[in-house]
């Protein structure tokens, strides 16, 4: 059985790679890799030579001591989490093909275990080998103990998770008598996290009359590897222990504790023998339709924006569609994500003297509303980008090319203009954090209702053309732009998303250049003839020079929509 | 309604249909068959404006889909095999989209009945994560239909319905014919079309190798002696590529 597992892995790991391979052939993705590869060079390999020449060490070598301390207290939460978190412990991850192929067939529950460390083992290699590129070792021989020691800290995470996994599974299928019986884990994390919560309410006057950080720090770590807390973090500290190893020597004294801990864990989960197939199979269908949807779960029976009529330009239908899909995504727990911000902010400002949360809400609400202006229309995607993976259904609708890119580009300009105006206006009417009674605020108090009317001007022409220029790419290079909730991966697909963003900066600023340079000249103008400056009528012309070129590049666009053959957007791995 | 003529479909150096031509008239039924990879898909896509003809005209009630593809598509309408919804939209929202993208001024009175014929009544306000397969499938077909089409293509129109739905979508597409529009059924159900066509149409390799009535296949003096079902002449038309 290992055998055909091994060739479901190679055959699967080969063709991948053969279809990325394939995709070298358009010149596209060739551009891609060339500008992925070099931002890896530049931020891995360039970097590193730069470092050694100039500090002679490692960052691993100065990073290892907090990395220790750091690295076995977030493996002890991740046990931790992965033991009494509502919902954690998620049933082995097959896949539906998988699911489909391997659980009818003759394959016993532990060889479908062995199946899914040998599938992880790719991921894993791979993520040690990146780590280690970006942890930057001083020597090869440095390079080689740490990527083989974060190969088995991964490796002892994913055993350890896995048997969480079947041992919760086994537990939930006995029922009431099987959640009962959770109470033992659940009373070793509270016992673990008493230890540690004692020791350091023991250790706080030393910590609170510590006269520096590194004094802090010394006092953490001596606290970590000494008494009770020291013994509930020895695993966790024997595991990062190896990576972390400064010569090959420390590291092969590592190393039996560490394999130990793999062994047991290994041995733990072989030794079950949880019925996960159904769980599992559940999961896998859950998996495929959050990746046929863009998002998990959709609320019904929220109301719609608007009333949508019979009549009227199919913009309007287009927009009232997209607004919709964000009206049943925004959920209450949508909202409270935002809380421990919130909560954040609060202490941030309490511990301010700029006067209150009015003031430093004032004074966060003008930087806010600069990345809503700028980084909004990235995030927001429900227009062409979401419906792309539905191409042949729009192109059998009555509708015009240019017509229906107008309607896609429309929903996220409302929103992403909704939440900019916004902000805009809490920054000025909160004042925008200047300190009352200075010039600036003077200046700024007497014309900010100037200043105000040009940003709530110019902020959506901004806002639309970057959805245009983003939406112009998914027509023109269907095959760059994440389609749906599918995103592609690879160096290439990293390159061509580096170049998208570097060229949709370099769009927004030689669209602002025919409108800023009109604008400059008739204030120039006026300036000459009254002495005054047409803030509100500058930001007006720039704002209707950059709404022109978006029509003129929609209506060039929607030629090439209608030309568009479907099959030209490919579905993304 | 439907006149396609010598339509040529390649894609890189494959060609997917070869000069193929046919037309559909009002009140015709049509069922176009072929094996796998025969071409039929393409056709499909082609006629109502999802992929551009390599080569050939198709005109839609006078309308070229090329030149004016949004007149053109105003009288068509398309049941793809796999229905294709809107996660975040109702049942009804997707109707009133439809209602506002074809102008249909009536749609409550329209989706009511529509929504009854299709058994959906009480999904109004259901998504499609709500629906089963088949479910999906009738909305889907209650927006190609809720125009009220001059012309309806119907990809394997019986995949995912129960027999009760079976029967309902027969009635539904015969009703449409008889009322007056050009309907084309493609569709591997062979007994489906010969049950409901008035003609049928075969595609083998992209080329057109039949098309007639199935009497007048019967009657054809090469095809004659394979059978008098439709899935012996197909057979022999096709000479047992499915």
């Amino acid at each position: 059985m290992v055998g055909a597992f091994l060739y479901l892995t190679a055959c699967s790991f080969k063709n991948r790679l053969r279809r990325r391979v394939q995709r070298l052939r358009e010149p596209r993705y060739v551009i891609g890799l060339i500008v992925g590869l070099l931002y890896m060079y530049f931020a891995f390999f360039a970097r590193r030579g730069r470092s050694r020449s100039a500090e002679g060490v490692s960052a691993l070598a100065a990073m290892a001591a907090p990395m220790q301390l750091f690295g076995s207290v977030f493996l002890l939460a991740t046990a931790a989490i992965a033991w009494v978190w509502p919902g954690g412990g998620q049933p082995l991850a097959f896949t539906r093909a998988e699911v489909q192929f391997l659980f009818p067939a003759p394959v016993t529950r532990r060889e479908l275990v062995h199946y899914k460390l040998l599938r992880s083992q790719l991921a894993i290699l791979f993520g040690s080998a990146i780590a280690t590129l970006v942890l930057r070792p001083g020597s090869l021989a440095i390079g080689w103990t740490l990527m083989a020691g974060l190969w088995v800290v991964m490796m002892t995470v994913r055993l350890h998770l896995m048997g969480v996994a079947l041992r919760r599974a086994s537990l939930a299928a006995h029922g009431a008598s099987g959640l009962a019986r959770h109470w033992l884990p659940l009373a070793g994390v509270i016992g673990a996290a008493g230890v540690l919560a004692a020791a350091v309410v023991g250790a706080w006057p030393a910590l609170r009359t510590a006269d520096s950080g590194e004094a802090v720090f010394g006092a953490l770590q001596q606290l970590a590897a000494e008494g009770a807390a020291g013994v509930v973090l020895w695993p966790f500290r024997a595991l990062v222990r190896l990576p972390l190893a400064a010569s090959a020597a420390a590291f092969w004294s590592a190393l039996p504790a560490a394999l130990a801990l793999l062994v047991v864990n290994y041995a733990w989960v072989l030794r079950s023998d949880t019925a996960f197939e159904e769980a599992s199979a559940e999961h896998a269908e859950r998996r495929a339709s959050r990746r046929a949807a863009p998002r998990a779960v959709v609320r019904g029976g929220t109301a719609t924006p608007f009333t949508l009529g019979p009549d009227g330009p199919p913009e309007t239908a287009i927009l009232w569609k997209n607004l919709i899909l964000v009206g049943r995504y925004v959920s209450l727990r949508t909202a409270l994500r935002l809380l421990p911000l919130i909560v954040v902010f609060g202490l941030m400002t309490r511990s301010t003297q700029a006067g209150g949360v009015t003031a430093f809400i004032g004074a966060l609400s003008l930087p806010l509303a600069a990345m809503a202006v700028l980084l909004g229309p990235q995030m927001m995607r429900n227009d062409l980008r979401q419906d792309l993976a539905r191409l042949p259904m729009l192109k059998t609708w009555p509708v015009r090319g240019a017509a229906l890119i107008r309607g896609e580009v429309l929903a996220p300009t409302v929103v992403v203009t909704a939440v900019a105006w916004l902000l805009l206006i809490l920054a000025a009417v909160l004042g925008g954090g200047l300190k009352p009674g200075s010039r600036e605020a003077t200046a700024f108090v007497a014309h900010r209702a100037s200043y105000l009317a040009a940003a709530f001007v110019v902020a959506p022409a901004i806002i639309l053309s970057q959805v245009v220029v983003q939406n112009g790419l998914a027509v023109l290079f269907p095959a760059w732009v994440a389609v749906g909730a599918s995103r592609a991966r690879g160096i290439d697909a990293m390159g061509q998303r580096l170049f998208m963003l570097a060229g949709i900066l370099l769009t927004l600023v030689v669209s602002l250049v025919p409108g800023v340079m009109a604008a400059a000249a008739l204030a120039f103008l006026i300036y000459q003839l009254t002495g005054a400056v047409p803030i509100l009528l500058s930001a007006l012309i720039v704002a209707l020079v950059m709404a022109g070129e978006c029509w003129l590049a929609i209506e060039g666009l929607g030629r090439i929509l209608d030309r568009t053959d479907p099959s030209a957007v490919e579905a993304t791995e | 309604m439907i006149d396609v003529q010598d339509l040529t479909k390649t894609y890189g150096a494959f060609k997917a249909v070869d000069r193929f031509s046919f037309r559909v008239d009002p009140g015709e039924v049509v069922g176009l068959i072929g094996p796998n990879g025969a071409g039929k898909t393409s056709t499909l896509r082609c006629i109502v404006g999802i992929q551009a003809p390599s080569a050939g005209t198709i005109s839609v009630g006078g309308h070229d889909i090329v030149k004016a593809p949004v007149d053109a598509k105003r009288l068509l309408g398309f049941m793809a095999d796999e229905p294709q919804l809107f996660e975040y939209l109702t049942v009804m929202e997707h109707l009133r989209l439809t209602a506002r993208l074809y102008r249909v001024r009536d749609v409550d009175a329209r989706a009511r009945d529509l929504l009854a014929e299709l058994q959906l009544t009480g999904k109004e306000h259901a998504l499609p994560a709500e629906l089963s397969r088949g479910m999906k499938q009738k909305v889907a077909i209650a927006c190609g239909l809720l125009h009220d089409p001059k012309a309806l293509l119907f990809d394997e129109p019986l995949t995912g319905l129960d027999p009760l739905g079976i029967r309902h979508m027969k009635e539904t597409i015969v009703a449409r014919g008889r009322g007056g529009a050009a309907v084309i059924v493609s569709s591997h159900l062979l007994h489906l079309v010969e049950e409901i066509c008035t003609r049928i149409v075969i595609i083998d390799h992209g080329v057109k190798v039949a098309d007639a009535t199935l009497a007048e296949l019967k009657a054809h003096p090469e095809l004659a002696a394979a059978g008098s079902s439709l899935e012996q002449i197909f057979l022999a038309a096709t000479a047992g590529d499915s």
